[in-house]
């Protein structure tokens, strides 16, 4: 037990470590840094402005009120900041880690090489993704007159966090495909389109999309079905408490690719 | 080699499928759904043990095995069959305890962060190996001292010379003063005051604190000044195993004198002293060069001719004011090597 402790400790004494080495990169492209961060807002204050200017003229979607829906956009953005911060090497590992060779390196180091590859570099600029998107809910939930109890603060944390963990595991998920198959750009732009879907509520789509979203690709737990409990929806109330059960399962099976990719990887190298 | 070696070897082979890639985009389009796969032997079959403290060149011609062999080493790859073990460790078994014991450098790369300040990667290494403080700082003493570091540990390591970045980057891969060392080409493209900055280092880490190193190489310049023993591996297979000493006594053919004439009233002389030598050169290789107005090259086959029968000749032929003698260069040796000249059949016992 003390010994689980002591590798914990020391991998977020890593953690922080490895963070602290991108932020010294950042820091020393200042200007660099200021117009990520600047594109980065601007980028998500119009894909935002286009729905609230979309439904300025819909009161109504599927019987949830636009504000509603911007609380659910919101929430939304929140586990999609908190996975952009971490997944900028997820897209380059098939062609930077696996086809250039840096995989190797990650290899001679004695940290879990999945560790490397989540925490060797960071977008920080898309955290202002986090902020925006609590101010659109905090926004949201004003105009809806939602009173705030300190279980749902606690529920709210708990599901951002699970919908990071639900995104992370299926792009991760999908990245372990070039320890098979060589390609630059992989297979991740389908899925990434995807995400647009979980922000919107399920009950507009067909059955099928809803059945994609839910066990398949499983988005909607990451957005969808916890904002729908965090405003009181009945009818799908019965799948938050699953939230943090699809969040650990796509993350093993992901983790399970990951493994077999490596020994994939030790066998031919390539 | 001593009595317990550090790395032993034993029928080590790995073998990779590959298919042939057809050519174009027809070629391309076949490619897709039809593939021929072939199995590529990258080592086959090799068996060798270094003992602690020693340095050991390992070389061949590209795509020989060498890479392959320091990735199974180092616990990238999994051998096809055999074993290894380093250190006590199986190295892709257990290979977080493992390379923590060991450093590498792959000369085409490094392992430092590109954007920041040589010493930021410095003391992440510290963290990421758990090396104490003091540990730390006693060995960037002893590194700046060698290598010279701290002229520039606070540049980025992208503006670095590929030079400078190679003294970071074998610093980098000692900092936990592993026992062993893997260097994968680390003088590549490095000028002669580089290369001998690294050679200095290294034996200065072997003398103090007796790093066993294995090192690939194409300068053979290398292996003379570093290595007593040395490895040549070809297509998969070691062709030889041993002293570099004994791979000149058993290869060495020719040697070749150099002399320079005492005037240019010898001109004569020597044109008759060329045509005594044409006359005598049926066994084997005997053949005169003039270098220029007064130097001349006589290059032979040290089995079919003495040396000291030459010079008796050359001096009974002209005046001479200069003489050099000189073995075969080593790179001709290994020319000869690779290109199958020699050790076409699997090396028998020494004669």
């Amino acid at each position: 037990m003390g010994r689980i402790f002591r590798q914990i400790e020391r991998h977020v004494g890593l953690f922080g470590a490895y963070f602290a080495q991108y932020a010294k990169v950042r820091v020393a492209y200042r200007g660099d840094f200021f117009i990520t961060l600047g594109t980065s807002f601007a980028a998500t204050l119009f894909s935002f402005g286009f729905v609230y200017f979309l439904f300025q003229r819909i009161s109504y979607l599927a019987a949830w009120d636009k504000y509603e829906v911007f609380f659910l956009y919101g929430f939304s953005l929140i586990p999609f900041g908190l996975f952009n911060v971490l997944s900028l090497n997820l897209y380059e590992f098939g062609s930077t880690y696996i086809m250039e060779g840096k995989f190797d390196r990650v290899l001679l180091r004695p940290i879990s090489s999945l560790f490397q590859v989540l925490f060797e570099t960071f977008r920080i600029e898309s955290f202002q993704e986090v902020v925006t998107g609590l101010v659109v809910v905090l926004w949201s939930a004003r105009m809806l007159s939602y009173r705030w109890h300190a279980l749902d603060v606690l529920l709210l944390a708990v599901f951002a966090l699970c919908g990071a963990v639900i995104y992370i595991s299926v792009f991760l998920f999908l990245s372990t495909f070039s320890f098979w198959f060589e390609d630059r750009i992989g297979v991740h732009p389908p899925f990434w389109n995807l995400i647009a879907f979980g922000r919107y509520p399920l009950s507009i789509y067909s059955g099928y999309i809803q059945f994609l979203l839910s066990w398949i690709i499983p988005f909607g737990f990451a957005t969808f079905y916890p904002s729908a409990r965090l405003l009181g929806h009945a009818e799908f109330r019965a799948y938050a408490p699953l939230v943090p059960l699809i969040a650990v399962a796509t993350f093993a099976v992901a983790a399970t690719s990951w493994r077999l990719g490596l020994r994939r990887y030790s066998s031919t190298g390539s | 080699m001593s009595a317990d070696p550090l790395i032993s070897v034993r029928s080590l082979s790995k073998h990779f499928r590959t298919f042939e890639r057809r050519e174009g985009i027809v070629g391309g389009l076949i490619n897709l759904f039809h593939r021929e796969y072939r199995i590529v032997k990258a080592v086959d079959n090799i068996t060798f043990s270094i003992g602690r403290g020693d340095m050991v060149g390992y070389i061949g011609p590209n795509g020989a095995g060498k890479s392959t062999t320091i990735k199974m080493l180092t616990g990238i790859l999994v051998p096809t069959s055999g074993e290894i073990l380093s250190n006590g460790f199986v190295p892709w078994r257990q290979r977080a305890a493992y390379v923590k014991t060991i450093g590498v450098v792959f000369g085409q790369r490094t392992q430092l962060w590109w954007d920041i300040a040589v010493i930021e990667s410095f003391k992440l290494l510290r963290r990421i190996y758990d090396v104490s403080q003091r540990d730390f700082d006693e060995r960037m003493e002893l590194f700046d001292q060698v290598l010279g570091l701290r002229a520039f540990l606070h540049t980025p390591v992208r503006k670095l010379s590929l030079g400078q970045r190679m003294r970071c980057d074998l610093a980098a891969a000692l900092l936990h003063n592993p026992p062993i060392l893997f260097l994968d080409e680390p003088t590549i493209g490095l000028d002669v005051v580089a290369k001998d900055h690294i050679r200095q280092f290294l034996r200065a880490i072997n003398e103090r604190y007796k790093t066993t190193v294995l090192l690939t190489t194409h300068d053979l310049d290398d292996i003379e000044q570093l290595c007593r023993r040395i490895m040549i591996i070809d297509r998969g297979a070691l062709l030889y195993d041993g002293p570099l000493a004994g791979l000149k006594e058993r290869l060495l053919r020719t040697k070749q004198i150099k002399f320079i004439l005492r005037d240019g009233e010898q001109a004569p002389r020597l044109a008759a002293f060329e045509h005594s030598l044409s006359a005598s050169a049926q066994n084997g290789l005997l053949h005169l060069e003039r270098l220029d107005e007064m130097t001349c090259r006589l290059r032979f086959d040290r089995s079919s001719v003495s040396t000291s029968d030459l010079i008796r000749r050359i001096l009974a032929a002209v005046e001479v004011r200069d003489f050099v003698i000189e073995d075969e260069p080593i790179e001709e040796i290994v020319k000869r090597i690779y290109s199958g000249e020699v050790f076409a059949a699997p090396p028998g016992p020494q004669p």
